[in-house]
Order: structure tokens, then C-alpha cells, then sequence
């Protein structure tokens, strides 16, 4: 009995008592479901088009993320360095595909998973024997705050007495924003036609004259925008260093949640794991399990989430288990 | 079976073909160990209906497949409007006017008919993604033309009531249909078409025939097919090529090939008086 009212009714009339605590909760999570989402369409984008599971994208975010700060550090206005960022990431993009991609062609889809994870290897070695290993943060203006402290009343100024983070709502903005810029790339443009056209039959693609060459470029350089965009958000709300790509590895139960063939599924799959993980670590894992529970819950989630719908919310019912 | 198909059954006979629009040249195409092709030369003159026919894996698909890319042959050369290539990329073939369709019908399924002929489009657009993206100037006219070219295939296949269904979930035949839309679509010089009747009933069969000499005469389309049904391909075509194990055996009109021994021996199976 005493069970019971510890660890299902306790939780409940606490947020009962002080709703505004929820929404606060939910808003925060929101923000951090957003930049798990951010590194998931990534991982979407590469897969639906062409069967790739690309592990290499924690490390290519935190490739975007070091190389940005690193610029930046070496005294570059912000745009000069997002834009040599982003030209360096369409040079991976063109590198993977020429090296790696190119003479794999054919090959089952777990060799060219572990071949994601040879180029994970590579680019992290790579930045950080270019930036070196020491931490980095990224300055460029835009609302920071560490993690888990708040620190700024926005809500005050609306009437409702909430404390929320910029960065949450900035990374919230952001994250629509992209989603929204890549549904109108996807829907009404020539390029974005004809990856949908890929992501649905290669053979096809290639007899009405869509290069499938070009075509994994341009899929890996728009992973790699994602990724940058992930990274700039992300870099103002925690320290840029090798932790971040397995923090991005939070994106596989995202990933499972949402399916790996849907952008939207994505962004839902994020805002579940997101929200569900912050609510669950403020009102049963900080004050019944000692906390740090978010390391663990999105993984438990998903494994749930698997035994009953193993394709996703939104995914196509016969994918490949990775 | 020529008999029953009737009305498609028009001559063929007396149609005289000069200019090369495509010719191979000695292509060997090994898969390890295993000959596809060995030294097969043939050309496929502007205008006509060519068949390439030959019993199971007597390598016809493989020849397609050499011609629009998808396979690159040890030996020989494509040749195409005077043009040498070692190797033709399936990127190259689309540009230069070849068009093909599959025997495992290769589709967009997740795509209603009207998308999948849309791709067909592709290669053909030009506007800028700005440009697309707030549906102006260029884009506008661009996207009009387009429209009409797939509206005007959509009527010549008699699709109409199709357009917006998934094709996924057509049958068989209707989907053969709409991927010979989707090669029309993108306006080609020469189509393959690889083994377009396979699977179907004697009723989608004469459609099938009728639209591949519809699109022969009325779209001017150079066509090389595959094909299994002798008498459709005796029927229809202009020239036959006859491959077996690989190896080139008859060349000529579907009379001379159908009267030559060889040919009786390896494939017909008929005796010979």
C-alpha cells in the first residue's frame, strides 16, 4: 500500500499541486526533445533514401559543432565560420560517398553499417587532432544556459508564472523551422522529388535518369546541415567534447519511437522521449531513485516500445532492425 | 495466338529502316565465371519495333541492361547517334533519350500514377529551388508544360481513372501500364521495354500490343523489346534479334528468322521439313 502512494499516487498529487511545475517540465523537455529529434531526422534523411544506417552522425554533429567553436575561437565572424562549416561538411558528404559508399554498392546493410562506424571513428579522431580534446563552447549570441539551471523568468513577462529556458525555445524554434524548410525541399522541389523517388526504388530512380551518386552527396550533405544545426543549438546549451556523440546516440530511441523512414515521426519520436524522460526524472527520479535517471529512461522506452510496435509510430511496417 | 489477337495482328512487312539510332558491338558481359553475353553485335534502327528474343536466360535482360548502364560489359562498345561508349551510365542513357521499363516491374510504389509519371519529368526541369519553392515565373511554366506532357500520356494509356491511386495497389497489368507512362513521360528517342506483356491475360496483352504500336507511330518512339509470346513479337516487330546462351543466332525480319534452322532448332523446337 505504502508502495502504491510513494511511487504512483505521491508524483501525481505533487504536480496536481503546483501545475505550473508540469508545464515547466513539459516546455523543458520540449527543448531537449527537439535537438534529439534535430539529430534523428539526420539519421532519417541518410536511411529513407538510401538504406543506410549512418552511426557516423553523433560524430558528424559533434564535427559540426568543433569545427564552428573552433572557428570561431581562431577570431571569424559568426557567418564565415557557419559557412566554411557547412562547406566542410559537404566536403564529408562528398568524401564518404567517393571513399566509402561508392565501392560498397550492393553490400548488405550491416557492412555498411559498420562501415558508419569506421567514418564515426575517423572524423572524431580527425577534429579532435585538428581542435585538440579540451572542451569547447559555442558563442555566437544566441540564448545559452547550461543544462540544468534556470536561470532567466521569461514567463513572468506572459502573465503565467513559469521559468523557462531560452535555449529550450530556441531549439523548439529552430527545430520547426527545419522541418518545415525540409518538407517544402522534400515536396516542391526538383532535388527533393527525386529523393523521394530514390527512397522508393532505386532501379526506378535510376531509369528515368536520376544519378544515384549525386544523389547520396546531396542526402549526406543535408544530414550534414541538420547536423550543423543540431550542433549550433546544442553547442549553446552544453560543452562541445566526445561526450556529445554518444549523447547523440540518444537519437536511436527516438529513432524507434518515430520510425526510421519519417522526418514528423522524428520530431514526435523527440518530443516523447523528450518530455516523458524530464517528467519521469522530476517526478520519480529525482526524489524516489536519486536522480540521473534520463540516462537510462529513453533506452527503457524504447525497449517497450519495441515489444509492441517494432516499425514506429509513423515508420513503414517492414524496416530493417538495426 | 495470332490468330485470336486479331486486330493488332497488322503487318509489319514492307516498313524500311536506314538510319542507326543504336548500335552494340561485340559485348561480352561475364558475372564471374558465368558468360550473360558473349561477342552479341546488333543495331536498332531509328523508327522500328526490335525484338530481342530467346529462351530463359539466353541473356536478353542482361542486354538491356548493358545498354541503359545497369551492367557495365568486359568487352565492346555502345554505340548511339554516332556516339562510342565503353560504358553507358543509366544517368547518360536517360539523358540521351533512352527509356526503359523492367520485367520485375520497378515502380515508385509509395506514388500515386500521377507522381510516378511526374519523376518521369525530372531530368527535364531546370528551375531553381527558389524559384520552385514560391511557385513563380519559370517554375509556374515549367510546372505547366510538364503537367501537360503527362496529361497527354495519361490520356494515350487510358489511366485517367488511376491517376490518383498509390500504384502499389493496382493490379498487375495496370501497373505495367503506368511504367510504360512513366518511361513515355520522359520523352524517349528509344524505349526498352523488357518483356512487357510477361504475366499478363490475353485481354492486357492486346492492350499491351496495341499501346506499343500506338506509341511506335503515333510518339515516333524507336522501340527494342523483350518478349516470350513468339507470336506478338512475330506480330509486331519489324526486326527480331535471337539470342541463346548468350550467343547471337538469327538476325533478320520475323519471317526469315522464324524460317531459320538454327533458330527452329534452339528455341521454335518445331521440326524441321
Amino acid at each position: 500500500m505504502e508502495i502504491i502512494e510513494t511511487y504512483l499516487i505521491g508524483p501525481f498529487a505533487e504536480m496536481a499541486e503546483y501545475p505550473a511545475g508540469v508545464l515547466e517540465t513539459v516546455i523543458a523537455g520540449l527543448g531537449n526533445g527537439f535537438l534529439y529529434a534535430l539529430v534523428a531526422i539526420g539519421f532519417v534523411i541518410i536511411f529513407k533514401s538510401s538504406g543506410v544506417f549512418n552511426y557516423a552522425q553523433g560524430a558528424i554533429v559533434f564535427f559540426a559543432a568543433l569545427n564552428f567553436a573552433g572557428l570561431l575561437q581562431a577570431g571569424l565572424p559568426w557567418y564565415l565560420a557557419g559557412l566554411i562549416t557547412l562547406l566542410l561538411l559537404v566536403v564529408v558528404a562528398i568524401v564518404v560517398e567517393r571513399a566509402v559508399l561508392r565501392s560498397l554498392v550492393g553490400q548488405s546493410p550491416l557492412t555498411l553499417f559498420m562501415a558508419t562506424i569506421g567514418i564515426s571513428f575517423f572524423i572524431e579522431g580527425l577534429v579532435e587532432a585538428v581542435w585538440g580534446g579540451n572542451p569547447h563552447m559555442l558563442k555566437i549570441g544566441l540564448p545559452e544556459s547550461s543544462l540544468f539551471t534556470i536561470d532567466y523568468a521569461w514567463g513572468a513577462t506572459i502573465g503565467l508564472d513559469l521559468i523557462v529556458q531560452e535555449s529550450d525555445l530556441l531549439a523548439i524554434g529552430v527545430g520547426l523551422v527545419l522541418v518545415l524548410g525540409l518538407f517544402v525541399f522534400f515536396h516542391y522541389s526538383r532535388i527533393g522529388q527525386a529523393l523521394r523517388a530514390v527512397a522508393d526504388d532505386h532501379t526506378a530512380s535510376m531509369s528515368v535518369g536520376i544519378p544515384l551518386n549525386r544523389m547520396w552527396v546531396i542526402v549526406w550533405s543535408l544530414s550534414g546541415l541538420t547536423a550543423f544545426v543540431a550542433a549550433t543549438v546544442w553547442g549553446t546549451k552544453i560543452q562541445i567534447e566526445p561526450t556529445m556523440i554518444g549523447l547523440a546516440l540518444k537519437a536511436l530511441p527516438v529513432l524507434i519511437l518515430g520510425g526510421l523512414t519519417s522526418i514528423p515521426g522524428a520530431l514526435v519520436g523527440g518530443c516523447i522521449i523528450g518530455v516523458s524522460e524530464l517528467l519521469f526524472e522530476t517526478y520519480w527520479g529525482q526524489p524516489l531513485f536519486g536522480g540521473a535517471t534520463t540516462e537510462w529512461f529513453a533506452f527503457v522506452l524504447a525497449l517497450v516500445f519495441l515489444l509492441f510496435r517494432p516499425q514506429g509510430l509513423f515508420g513503414e511496417p517492414i524496416i530493417e532492425r538495426v | 495466338m495470332a490468330e485470336r489477337l486479331g486486330p493488332i495482328g497488322r503487318g509489319r512487312s514492307g516498313r524500311r529502316f536506314e538510319e542507326v539510332l543504336l548500335e552494340v558491338r561485340g559485348i561480352t558481359l561475364r558475372f564471374g565465371g558465368v558468360s550473360a553475353l558473349s561477342d552479341v553485335s546488333f543495331d536498332v534502327r531509328k523508327g522500328e519495333i526490335r525484338s530481342i528474343i530467346g529462351p530463359n536466360g539466353a541473356g536478353k535482360s542482361s542486354m538491356l541492361n548493358v545498354i541503359n548502364g545497369f551492367y557495365r560489359a568486359q568487352q565492346g562498345t555502345i554505340v548511339h547517334r554516332g556516339r562510342t561508349f565503353r560504358h553507358m551510365r543509366p544517368y547518360q542513357a536517360a539523358v540521351a533519350g533512352i527509356g526503359r521499363t523492367f520485367q520485375n516491374i520497378a515502380l515508385f510504389r509509395g506514388m500515386t500514377t500521377l507522381d510516378n509519371l511526374m519523376t518521369g519529368r525530372i531530368l527535364k526541369m531546370h528551375a531553381t529551388f527558389l524559384e520552385q519553392a514560391i511557385w513563380f515565373g519559370r517554375a509556374r511554366r515549367e510546372e505547366l508544360a510538364h503537367r501537360e506532357r503527362v496529361e497527354r500520356v495519361i490520356d494515350f494509356l487510358e489511366i485517367q481513372e488511376i491517376r490518383n491511386t498509390p500504384v502499389g495497389r493496382l493490379p498487375y497489368g495496370l501497373q505495367k501500364r503506368v511504367e510504360l507512362g512513366r518511361a513515355l513521360a520522359t520523352e524517349p528517342e528509344l524505349l526498352l521495354l523488357d518483356e512487357p506483356m510477361a504475366g499478363m491475360n490475353l485481354e492486357e496483352k492486346e492492350d499491351m500490343c496495341r499501346f506499343v504500336l500506338d506509341v511506335n507511330e503515333e510518339f515516333g518512339t524507336t522501340i527494342a523489346l523483350i518478349e516470350h509470346d513468339m507470336s506478338v513479337v512475330m506480330d509486331i516487330s519489324d526486326r527480331v534479334v535471337v539470342l541463346d546462351y548468350g550467343r547471337k543466332l538469327a538476325d533478320g525480319t520475323p519471317d526469315e528468322v522464324r524460317n531459320d534452322p538454327a533458330v527452329i532448332d534452339a528455341y521454335l523446337g518445331v521440326r524441321h521439313d
